[in-house]
């Protein structure tokens, strides 16, 4: 008796440090976060103001605002969501609904897992060799909204699959029972309740493309722009670029680094604000068409 | 005490509502007829009515066929709705009192049976009084236990299992006279052994009709009450009454 | 089940104007006592065998299901009753690695035709499923939705059917105030009839159900079973279900099927309190197994 009393207060004080070490790591990921989010708002804060959102820069991007990076960015994110999107939920379609399972499709599948783990520096690469140059399409909107296309489309792919595979089967041989074809049954059963996922996938992609530096630095961000881009064909200045530019190569780094910390600032938010509606809109969405038994 | 005797009109299955309410309304079908045979067959008997004897005898053909029928009927809707409680005791009492019923009309046919014989072979010198009184007396058991099938009464059922009682000894008392009879007058024995036959078949009339009380006691009262005493018997239905 | 073991009776089956049937079709019958001369013959399955890749479901299936009356499928699992089911539908074609050989004769003509529309066939052989699934959208549209297939607008005839069909499915009564709530407010039960409402909508001929009641509480099975009963006036019902009372209960002919095999076939009467085979006996009385 005495024997297992022991051994079941050693049971209970071994679970006491296990649980201990596992809460200490995730409070740890969540000191990291917020710690981090703390130390760009901090410094950026102070540069936020109208001017700084709504004027061109100037000095050499020492002074003034950083409009033509925010509107850059938008018009990259939405040119790559717009190619992405069509693409993506067609591919998945195709996939899900139609394929039948053979070698076509698993490379298919194969091939999209592979493009989601290529390093984004390559996409850049990509795009100059193939977009700006093969396509002549030069350095521009376009170029670089389609480069970042190609980098999302895997999350595009990935999402919208899921989503397609979360409508129950059952809803699918309701329809077919019922005479419907494979599209008819698609386009008003499957894709109804599918496409608050897609969004939510969509909106993720956006502020993924929205961040990123490597697929753009080469086929449409510049340096510099003395105006605002007038035809997707011409060049933009973006966000992330932006801050990667004055960090390492701006005529003066150290003065500029308010500049830096709010231009950082406002990418962070612009992400998380999307980030917050996509899970909203999934949770909102999604009770709609759940409580299927 | 009574039931409604509509109480299954409740099924969700309007189907099986129909199937147990013809084999209802077969059963009493059946009964009348048999009632009527046993009634017809002691009229025959009493008036030497030779045509109404015949024609009793050729009606136990159909008795038969409906026993078979609604036995069928029963064994039907046991495989097929598995029927429970109250409308398992309907079934199951339905098919044992089609055995008593059938069994009344076989001796309703034996006594017109002796009837004509006695029409052949002359006139008993007595008993007819005997077999009468008997005769009606039972004719009025089996009526009454058909009555108390159609009301769920058991009330009146326990009435007729406590009638049976009176018939057996209004029975050997006449007995006892026609022995008596017979050894007065020895030539007669022939003509008064017919009426013996026939006073025995009216005493298993009467007995079957105990059971037709006895099964709607079992099927009202989900109690089985045969082969108890009649004070036992009416303590399961005073019982029941009361809740 | 082997053949010289079958009775294999010689049956004469009514020769009607929408199709021709051999005047001598081997069946698996009880004793010589099914008689299906008063019956059309709505369904007919000629020597029908099924693979799922190498595995044999059906091992070659004759049979015939008469027009305007219950024929329940029943048997232990997987012995091919629900598979067979869906081939009058084909619904086995959504299966990848499925092949069949054999005729499936639904008013005369083979299902399994190079032209036949699939799309058209299921029009005429609808089908309800084990687990209610109603659509994620308003009664109406749940009810609507076959008509709104075939292009049907007119509000005029959508409310119509919607009635008419709700009605037939003993459902109009509770729902009639709220046809423009989610399907997914509605219980189980009212989901099945719901979904039997929608199927009936498009006029099919023959109603196919897959284990229709076996997510469903008792009372609600009843009312299912009710509804069955009230169907068959109007459609050619073929019912799969592993409860045998259930079978026992609603079906005019029943089929006991066993290893993808059809062992007997007869009238539900005789089936039950009779049968003609030792493994139907063995299987209905609770002792396979």
């Amino acid at each position: 008796m005495l024997g297992s009393e022991n051994r079941n207060r050693r049971r209970r004080n071994i679970q006491k440090v296990a649980f201990g070490i596992l809460w200490a790591t995730a409070t740890l990921n969540l000191l990291a976060l917020v710690g981090f989010l703390l130390f760009i708002a901090v410094n950026g804060i102070s540069a936020i103001n109208w001017e700084f959102l709504s004027e061109m820069p100037r000095n050499a991007m020492t002074e003034g605002g950083i409009l033509p990076t925010i509107l850059g960015t938008l018009y990259l994110s939405l040119g790559a969501i717009l190619v992405a999107f069509p693409i993506g939920v067609g591919t998945a379609i195709y996939l899900n609904e139609f394929a039948r399972d053979g070698f076509w499709v698993r490379m298919i599948r194969q091939g999209v897992v592979n493009l989601a783990g290529v390093p984004s520096v390559v996409y850049g690469l990509f795009g100059l060799a193939f977009f700006v140059i093969i396509m002549k399409l030069g350095v521009s909107i376009i170029a670089g909204s389609l480069t970042l296309a190609a980098f999302i489309l895997p999350l595009v792919i990935g999402s919208a699959e899921e989503a397609l595979r979360a409508v129950p089967r059952n809803m699918r041989l309701a329809s077919l029972a019922l005479g419907a074809t494979r599209w008819q049954t698609i386009y008003r059963v499957v894709l109804p309740p599918a496409l608050p996922s897609m969004l939510t996938g969509l909106i993720l992609g956006i502020s993924r493309a929205a961040g990123e530096t490597a697929p753009i630095m080469f086929t449409a961000a510049v340096f510099s722009t003395a105006k605002l881009p007038t035809s997707i064909f011409d060049e933009v200045m973006a966000m992330p670029y932006h801050i990667y530019v004055l960090a390492t190569s701006g005529t003066n780094i150290e003065e500029t680094r308010h500049l830096q910390y709010g231009t950082a600032l406002l990418l962070l938010l612009i992400v998380v604000v999307l980030n917050l509606f996509a899970i909203l809109l999934r949770n909102r969405l999604q009770k709609r068409y759940k409580s299927s038994t | 005490m009574t039931r409604e005797n509509d109480g299954f009109s409740q099924h969700i299955s309007q189907q099986f509502n129909d199937e147990l309410e013809s084999l209802r309304t077969r059963l009493l079908e059946m009964g009348g007829l048999v009632e009527k045979q046993v009634y017809d067959a002691v009229t025959a008997l009493i008036e030497a009515d030779g045509k109404l004897a015949e024609k009793v005898r050729e009606n136990d053909n159909a008795t038969n066929a409906m026993e078979r029928q609604i036995d069928e009927e029963c064994m039907r809707i046991l495989a097929r709705r598995q029927p429970a409680a109250s409308d398992l005791r309907l079934v199951v009492n339905i098919s044992k009192i089609i055995v008593d019923l059938e069994r009344i009309g076989d001796e309703a046919s034996k006594i017109a049976r002796r009837a004509l014989q006695l029409i052949e072979e002359g006139q008993a010198p007595r008993g007819y009084v005997e077999c009468r009184h008997i005769g009606y007396h039972v004719h009025k058991m089996v009526q009454q236990s058909l009555d108390s099938f159609a009301r769920y009464d058991s009330r009146q059922a326990l009435e007729v299992a406590q009638e049976d009682k009176i018939v057996d000894r209004e029975y050997k008392t006449a007995m006892r006279e026609m022995v008596t009879y017979m050894m007065e007058d020895p030539r007669s024995i022939s003509r008064v052994l017919n009426i013996l036959w026939v006073l025995r078949s009216l005493e298993r009339v009467g007995d079957h009709a105990r059971n037709v009380a006895e099964h709607v006691i079992h099927m009202v009262e989900g109690t089985n009450v045969r082969h108890l005493s009649l004070k036992r018997m009416a303590e399961e239905v005073g019982r029941s009454g009361r809740s | 089940m082997n053949t010289e073991s079958t009775m294999n009776m010689q049956t004469s089956l009514p020769q009607t104007d929408k199709m021709t049937v051999s005047a001598t079709t081997a069946l698996p019958q009880t004793g010589d006592r099914l008689s299906m001369e008063n019956e059309t013959i709505k369904i007919q399955v000629n020597d029908l065998k099924l693979y799922y890749g190498n595995d044999q479901a059906l091992k070659g299936i004759d049979m015939v299901i008469p027009e305007r009356k219950v024929t329940a499928f029943i048997g232990p699992s997987g012995c091919g009753k629900s598979t067979l089911l869906r081939c009058f539908n084909r619904m086995n074609d959504l299966v990848d690695i499925c092949r069949i050989t054999g005729e499936v004769l639904i008013g005369g003509k083979n299902i399994y035709d190079r032209d036949v529309d699939v799309a058209e066939l299921r029009r005429n052989v609808g089908m309800v499923f084990q687990k209610p699934n109603p659509f994620p959208k308003t009664i109406y549209e749940n009810v609507a939705y076959g008509l709104r297939l075939q292009g049907v607008r007119s509000k005029r005839v959508l409310d119509e059917v919607v009635e008419q069909s709700l009605r037939s499915a003993a459902l109009w009564d509770e729902v009639k105030d709220r046809l423009h709530d989610n399907a997914f407010g509605m219980s189980g039960g009212q989901q099945q009839r719901l979904v039997i409402a929608r199927a009936i909508a498009i006029q099919p001929q023959v109603l196919l159900l897959d284990e229709p009641a076996s997510a469903l509480d008792p009372i609600s099975t009843l009312k299912i079973e009710e509804l069955i009963n009230d169907l068959k006036d109007e459609y050619t019902i073929v019912i799969v279900t592993h409860n045998m009372q259930q079978a026992a209960r609603v079906s005019d002919y029943t089929a006991f099927m066993y290893m993808g095999e059809l062992i007997e076939f007869g009238d539900t009467n005789t089936l039950f309190t009779n049968p003609g085979r030792k493994q139907t006996e063995d299987y209905i009385t609770g002792r396979y197994g």
